[in-house]
């Protein structure tokens, strides 16, 4: 579905990530840990478009889409969440999600303007639509508040939400459970499921370990903006680089 | 026709629409008239304006300049071209139009300041060429005897007969903008004022709807101009002055930003001031400072939303105090 080759990013001197390959398969729930600044946000910006690669190609279903505008991608069906949630925050989370259906409909100045029936029948849709997404979460209650008023926990739920109202094919999820609790999480791991079940193939940046494993059918591990291993939860659980890197550290803290 | 009766929004325009128009049948004839046609072309800039400004959060000062283009345009190919003015006007739409997809192309790539800067000088340009190029314009003097508008015979001249022309087409414009800010284009307005990074990320290309919500804005203005030059029958540079587009930003700020009626009710009301308080048009430019300055400083979602906001939190406070004292 997605595959990377040889994807290179620099930062004047620094670099964020080098000759970093690998692919997605459709259907499956592929992780991306590393430890803090591996470059894990960066790939995500990249694949979306926010800023282009200095070299490498991204194949996403058999086309080029290096250096395409964010716009252009999202059209193509890869949509995603953010570490910190991005909502419009004035907005109420019912016209949030709304704005996710945006590039699915068509209705443009003068149908709007002019109120004619068929854009009317489009606003219909949106926002059944909307609401729709709004229910998977069970946020159809609240759909009327303000983004920026509402927890953090259902910040992250709003966004998920917004970002499957596009119907995207691939779905990039960044540390979706950071600021959740244990129990939160744990929903949240049913969520994901719900999403591959939904026939989405989901690229997900954790550094909830139990999350990770319990959720991926593979895993990429990134460490100084380089792929240091790729594998099934076990084999990534069990390579001494990987444990060297990043698992052995985080377990000796803990 | 039924979608108008469950939306607020729609009543209110229909009793609002209503009631301005039976408005004369009561009043009879008079100088109100006249004010009330001035309050309805500023109304049209206003919307414009708050559709730009407001809802999609592009601070553009240029609206005076395209006030100042519908005049002048619809003007010279009146008065040179001997062209009919419901000929002028439309052809002075497009006219306005294409210098609002070439300004904006440019300037919309600013962002906040930087764009009201760039605006701004815009407005200066116009004011100066208009000045300068009293061969087209007549300079200073501005432009005298310009045709009113008439249809089949009949000559929109009075304050009478311009209230019914001008006043449903004011009408009907913030219909259409009520109905814009209300659908999937209003959310993308709001989108991008809210952060035009991530509303990319779902698809839509702002660079483009930016651009066509300015032309929309502008032909607002530019058509407010248009008709304020066939009503006046004359022009001169004041009508494109600074301060004109200053008022217009003031205006907005009254209303609340995002308020098409607030705007609406900015520009009745300051209108009014203007017109029957001589104290208050003397010390126009005074006033609108300081109160364009308190506004940001207290009521920074504008003052009619203000007001709104802190008579509920009032009401509320005396509800808590009556429900403590109950139960104490």
């Amino acid at each position: 579905m997605l595959q990377l080759s040889n994807v290179t990013k620099n930062f004047g001197g620094l670099t964020a990530l080098q000759n970093v390959s690998f692919p997605i398969k459709e259907g499956t729930i592929k992780g991306l840990i590393g430890p803090n600044g591996a470059g894990k946000t960066t790939l995500f910006n990249v694949i979306t478009g926010v800023f282009p690669p200095n070299k490498g190609t991204v194949i996403f279903l058999g086309m080029d889409i290096t250096g395409k505008k964010p716009e252009e991608i999202a059209c193509l069906g890869i949509s995603r969440t953010f570490q910190q949630p991005h909502l419009f925050k004035s907005l109420t989370a019912w016209e949030n999600v709304m704005l996710g259906r945006h590039y699915r409909t068509r209705a443009e100045f003068f149908a709007c303007g002019f109120s004619s029936p068929w854009a009317r029948r489009e606003e219909k849709m949106i926002r059944e639509k909307g609401l729709e997404y709004l229910n998977l979460f069970s946020l159809v209650d609240k759909r009327d508040r303000i983004a920026n008023k509402l927890p953090l926990g259902e910040q992250r739920y709003l966004e998920v939400a917004r970002a499957l109202a596009t119907e995207p094919q691939l779905l990039l999820l960044d540390e979706p459970t950071s600021g959740l609790n244990e129990n939160e999480a744990g929903q949240f791991k049913d969520i994901v499921f719900k999403i591959r079940d939904m026939g989405i193939t989901v690229l997900v940046i954790e550094h909830h370990m139990k999350f990770i494993m319990e959720v991926c059918d593979e895993i990429t591990v990134l460490n100084f903006g380089s792929k240091i291993a790729e594998g099934s939860p076990q084999e990534i659980q069990h390579s001494p680089k990987v444990i060297e890197a990043y698992l052995g550290a985080e377990e000796e803290i803990d | 026709m039924d979608s108008i009766f469950k939306d607020k929004n729609k009543l209110a325009w229909l009793f609002v629409t209503t009631g301005i128009l039976i408005l004369p049948f009561i009043l009879g004839k008079g100088y109100y008239l006249n004010v009330m046609n001035f309050v309805a072309l500023y109304s049209i800039v206003a919307v414009g304006l708050c559709l730009l400004v407001g809802y999609g959060g592009q601070l553009s000062i240029s609206h005076s300049a395209f006030f100042a283009i519908g005049a002048y345009v619809s003007a010279i190919l009146c008065l040179r071209y001997k062209l009919h003015p419901l000929v002028s006007i439309p052809i002075t739409q497009g006219i306005s139009a294409l210098a609002a997809l070439g300004i904006g192309a440019v300037v919309l790539r600013l962002k906040g300041h930087y764009l009201a800067i760039a605006t701004l000088s815009f407005t200066v340009i116009v004011e100066i060429l208009i000045k300068e190029m009293d061969w087209l314009t007549g300079g200073l003097n501005g432009l005298p005897s310009i045709p009113s508008i008439s249809l089949a015979g009949f000559l929109i001249d009075s304050d009478w007969r311009f209230y019914f022309t001008v006043w449903p087409i004011a009408m009907l414009f913030l219909l259409f903008a009520l109905n814009l800010v209300d659908s999937r284009m209003g959310r993308i307005f709001r989108a991008v004022r809210e952060g035009e990074d991530i509303i990319r990320m779902f698809g839509a290309d702002i660079k483009r709807y930016k651009i066509k919500l300015f032309i929309t804005s502008s032909i607002y203005a530019s058509l407010a101009g248009c008709f304020y030059a066939h009503f006046v029958t004359f022009i001169s540079p004041d009508a494109g002055s600074i301060m004109f587009a200053i008022e217009m930003i003031l205006i907005i700020a009254l209303g609340g930003y995002t308020s098409l009626w607030g705007a609406m009710l900015g520009v009745g009301s300051l209108t009014l001031l203007n017109e029957y308080l001589a104290v208050f048009a003397e010390f126009k430019r005074a006033i609108y400072g300081l109160v364009l300055i308190m506004i940001i400083m207290f009521f920074p979602n504008g003052l009619f939303q203000g007001l709104k906001d802190s008579s509920s939190l009032f009401f509320q406070l005396v509800r808590q105090r009556r429900n403590n004292s109950a139960s104490a």
